[in-house]
């Protein structure tokens, strides 16, 4: 594979905070037939693995990390071959489309040396280009990076940071087994500010075990006074397998009640809409002109790359997950990468684009939504969602936007999803 | 086909306790007798239905013709009548022993004789039949054939000097078994030139052809063509084909005294040619029909709705197709304000509402909701009109109705000795009247008990089995009704009566019944968004109460990276869990939720 020379500084991308994105073209084929301008890359490297985490990661100590660990090395070198091998057009797409946003998950993707990131961004760039406003996003750990190095992200061309701070009482990361400390935390929003990343969004997770009520207003308080951009708010979910599905049953202590954890859901509403924030996706919050363009990518089921170990790419209507074990992953490349399923059927489709669309505040226009899948379809779907309109979990205002209400409807909206789940299969 | 003589005909069948190895058996002589050639083989060939080969036991009744050169150097045909293995189909069973001379008994030498044998074995010795004794899996390391010869000769009188070991699974005996049906089991009577008779043990329906009836010819002859009176409907057909069952369907042209075949003649539905009916000839009657026949009556009830309100006329159809085939499957429309539109349906018994139930769902493909079996109560009001309620909800009211009677049934069970006390236990608190104890051989015991049928249908099959660790079987007739003080328990969910969760219940038992009622409910409603009330009440006394408290949320927060399938597939399955509840107002109520007084503890 070839390595490009690195970017001058002045490639690098500003902050481009859009206010209403402009969407992909809503193709009469349906959205998924256009050109992706969207590429996650799954950095699959932990330096241990939290207690409710049952992602797909490889955790290699502290001792490891950082260009001497060849481990990562010869990931990224393979990460970089499948981004090489990913065609940038086709018949259904034959314009080559610069990005528009670059996330990098994981994992702990701020494991990465510099030199690394830059090799993974130059393989995008020569491959499908990277526009000069495109949103490139990273998921850091407090206390897994120094100024030098986030100066070197930024270099480049990283634009926005997710930060996973989790909690604010070292007692609680400690129980979820992270490695850094409530003071880690306002210190690495320091650094990033420092390096010149202002859009930065804090993570937090409520529902962990022992969290009190004023622990919680506690750390929405911390997170708000050091002014993020964006807040991600995730209600724990314990996963069998993991070291908390093994220690706890959810709603049952020391894990706080169903109902402790709604009204954890309704003070983060309170608290954060109240400092400013939009309550723009059932788990995120953003100031005006700051909500995820890449995650927005999702949501809208509009098609993106995807390239790494156990990563879920949506390219010509295909949707494809990786193996997710590396030696897996790197045996899938080597026999070269072929993403062999069947296009998403027009039900599924649906099924996704509600899924996925109801997750955002602003909902589904029902005009698309008849554009794309039809008039008895959206006959059914609206007949469907009646009875949750009249308990008032679900909108549809002036006629068009089809919407969940918040937080009533975002807190009951697997209920609503079921049902038409169960309506249209 | 060859013809044969009536001298050379031997008709048989095999009574055996389920899992004594009774289909084994039957596919073992196929096979010996080259009736089906190996390559054709497959397992329990003579169970054509998928239930039952899943479940491994016999519902509907099948036959086999196989032709057998003796030792004696002569030919014989011999008609296997098959015989299903379910308390529900007592009446089947004896219909098709009365088409027999002679009867293989199949014991399981590693356990002994078990109540449904015994039962039928009885139906045999009524039957005036041969009984020959097989002592069966004997190549088990468990096997105690001279206990269980014993047991046999104790409990039932036979003589078990010459009782064949065998292994149908092995190969061992076969041909032993085969001698011995030519040389113990008598030849059918010649009686070929008295008018026809012949003797229907069961019948199918069959889209292309209409009825199969399957007879053995009492007396007389019949051809292809002949016009036939099935004297107890008194409807009469001509004869389209006539054949034998080898054990798949060989046409033949006339069929005489002591065989045993298949006749089509676009007979629309099997009501029209029950099992037990007299075949004679239209032309020249017989002047009297075969004794014994009877109509099935239904001892067990329910309501089946479908979830789905769109499909009440699918299961309209489904009960009609399925009754073209089933003469004892009773169903009338019911109404309820709870459930909608949908069926009363009667039954021989439980198995018979199993396999109805599944056989709707799975070969018409309806989501059915089932309601609570109910037995049949007989009940007399102050005007002295007696009234039959198979339906709780429809029970007239208190200051109505003089009395309810409630059929009875005397329960035999066989059990090893250190079970006695739990199943003694099990009986009393089913409301049992003890009857009689007997000590049969080696630690072996016969408990008879006379119990309500209601307590029966429950869980009682369950429950014996698991206090006697498997052990113990059951039979069990009907022996009449009798007064109770009986009661009606209604439920309420979210202040609404709920029809179909209405049972009837001994006035001693109400209140306990009704707490452990409401709690059960509790468990299987899922929650809603509004608090729910579930309440028991007796008229207008509420006896016991719970709520299920609102669901407060349910959103699933995280979307991992790009990868929707964990959250879509997690969606997929709460809807399925949708699919099988009934909206009953606005509380959804799952299936389970209608049997919940069977789950009591």
């Amino acid at each position: 594979m070839t390595v490009l020379p690195l970017p001058a500084s002045s490639d690098r991308p500003s902050i481009h905070p859009l206010g209403n994105e402009k969407k992909a073209d809503l193709a009469t084929s349906g959205p998924a037939a256009a050109a992706p301008t969207a590429a996650y890359l799954h950095i699959p490297f932990c330096r241990r693995r939290c207690f409710y985490c049952d992602f797909p990661i490889s955790v290699v100590g502290d001792a490891r990390w950082g260009d001497r660990s060849c481990t990562i090395c010869a990931y990224v070198q393979q990460l970089c071959q499948e981004i090489a091998q990913t065609p940038a057009h086709s018949e259904a797409f034959p314009m080559t489309r610069p990005l528009e946003t670059v996330f990098f998950g994981g994992g702990t993707p701020s494991l990465l040396s510099v030199g690394q990131l830059e090799q993974i961004l130059a393989a995008l760039r020569q491959q499908f280009g990277i526009a000069a406003s495109a949103e490139v996003s990273m998921e850091m750990d407090p206390g897994t990076f120094d100024l030098a190095q986030v100066q070197g992200y930024a270099a480049a061309g990283i634009t926005r940071v997710s930060l996973g701070a989790q909690a604010f009482q070292s007692e609680l990361l400690a129980v979820c087994g992270r490695t850094h400390t409530a003071d880690d935390i306002p210190q690495a929003v320091a650094l990033l500010r420092q390096a010149g990343i202002e859009n930065v969004s804090l993570d937090l997770i409520s529902g962990l075990p022992g969290l009190t009520m004023a622990q919680w207003h506690e750390s929405l308080e911390r997170a708000i006074a050091l002014n993020p951009t964006h807040l991600s708010i995730y209600d724990l979910t314990i996963e069998p397998g993991t070291v908390f599905g093994k220690r706890y049953t959810s709603g049952e202590a020391p894990l706080p009640s169903d109902d402790a954890t709604t009204e954890m859901y309704r003070q983060a509403h309170q608290h954060l809409t109240t400092a400013g924030y939009d309550h723009y996706e059932i788990s995120n919050y953003a100031k005006p002109g700051y909500a995820c363009r890449h995650n927005r990518v999702y949501w809208e089921n509009r098609p993106y790359y995807a390239m790494g170990m156990a990563a879920a790419s949506y390219v010509q209507g295909q949707r494809f997950t990786r193996p997710s074990t590396r030696e897996a992953y790197y045996a899938w490349l080597a026999s070269g990468a072929l993403i062999d399923c069947a296009p998403t059927p027009l039900m599924e489709q649906l099924l996704d684009t509600l899924m996925l669309g109801l997750r955002l505040r602003e909902g589904l226009s029902v005009a698309a939504l008849r554009n794309q899948f039809g008039d008895e379809t959206v006959h059914r779907l609206v007949e469907g969602l009646h009875a949750y309109v009249r308990q008032g979990l679900v909108q549809i205002d002036s006629g068009d936007r089809l919407h969940l209400t918040v937080p009533d409807g975002f807190l009951l909206s697997n209920t609503v999803l079921a049902h038409l789940f169960h309506l249209f299969s | 086909m060859t013809d044969v003589s009536v001298s050379n005909i031997r008709n048989f069948s095999i009574i055996a306790h389920i899992d004594h190895g009774k289909s084994t058996l039957a596919d073992r002589l196929l096979q010996v007798t080259g009736t089906v050639s190996d390559r054709n083989m497959k397992q329990q060939l003579l169970d054509n239905m998928d239930l039952e080969r899943e479940r491994g036991i016999t519902i509907k009744l099948q036959a086999a013709r196989m032709n057998y050169t003796a030792k004696d150097g002569q030919q014989y045909v011999l008609n296997l009548i098959d015989t299903p293995g379910h308390v529900d189909f007592s009446y089947e069973v004896s219909r098709s022993l009365a088409a027999c001379e002679g009867a293989l008994l199949v014991v399981d030498a590693s356990q002994g004789v078990e109540a449904q044998t015994l039962a039928n074995v009885y139906l045999a010795l009524e039957n005036d039949l041969e009984i020959i004794p097989v002592l069966n899996k004997i190549d088990l390391p468990g096997a105690e054939p001279d206990r269980v010869a014993g047991e046999i000769e104790e409990i039932i009188g036979l003589d078990c000097s010459d009782a064949i070991q065998a292994s149908a699974k092995e190969g061992i005996g076969i041909d032993a078994i085969l001698e011995s049906i030519v040389r113990q089991v008598p030849p059918p009577q010649d009686t070929t030139e008295e008018p026809l008779r012949a003797l229907i043990f069961d019948s199918y329906y069959d889209p292309y052809r209409g009825v199969i009836v399957y007879f053995r010819v009492m007396d007389g002859r019949l051809k292809t063509g002949d016009r036939v009176r099935f004297m107890a409907s008194g409807k009469e057909y001509e004869i389209d084909e006539l054949g034998v069952l080898s054990p798949h369907q060989i046409q033949v042209d006339e069929l005489h005294a002591g065989e045993v075949g298949y006749l089509a003649a676009a007979i629309k539905a099997v009501a029209d040619a029950r099992v037990g009916d007299t075949i004679t000839l239209a032309a020249a009657p017989a002047p009297v029909p075969f004794p014994g026949y009877t109509e099935a009556k239904p001892m067990v009830f329910c309501g089946l709705f479908p979830t789905d309100a769109d499909q009440f006329e699918d299961l309209r159809e489904a009960l009609e197709k399925l009754s073209l085939n089933d003469a004892a499957l009773r169903y009338e429309p019911e109404t309820s304000s709870a459930m909608g539109f949908g069926f009363r349906c009667g039954f021989l018994g439980l198995l018979h509402m199993e396999i109805v139930q599944e056989r709707l769902e799975r070969e018409y493909t309806l989501d059915l909701i089932t309601t609570a079996p109910s037995v049949i109560y007989q009940v007399t009001k102050i005007d002295g009109e007696v009234v039959y309620i198979d339906n709780p909800s429809l029970l007239p009211d208190p200051q109505h109705r003089e009395r309810i009677e409630e059929p009875y049934v005397q329960v035999d069970m066989i059990t090893p000795e250190e079970f006695v006390g739990s199943l003694m236990e099990l009986s009393q608190s089913r409301r049992g009247v003890f009857k009689d104890m007997k000590y049969l051989t080696q630690g072996r015991t016969t408990l008879t008990y006379d119990l309500p049928l209601a307590e029966v249908v429950t869980d009682f099959f369950d429950q014996m089995k698991s206090r006697s660790r498997g052990y113990a079987s059951m039979e069990y007739h009907l022996i009449g009704y009798r007064d109770n003080p009986l009661v009606k328990l209604d439920v309420l969910i979210n202040g609404d009566k709920v029809d179909p969760l209405a049972t009837i219940v001994h006035r001693d038992k109400a209140y306990y019944v009704g707490k452990a009622l409401v709690e059960k409910l509790k468990e299987l409603i899922p929650r809603h968004q509004f608090k729910i009330p579930i309440q028991a009440s007796i008229g207008s006394r509420v006896v016991a109460s719970e709520h299920i408290p609102a669901l407060r949320k349910d959103v699933l927060a995280k979307c991992y990276g790009g990868d929707i399938s964990r959250k879509k597939k997690l969606l997929q399955k709460q809807a399925k869990g949708k699919k099988r509840l009934k909206a009953i107002g606005t509380v959804d109520v799952p299936q389970e939720a209608f049997m919940a007084v069977l789950k009591l503890q």
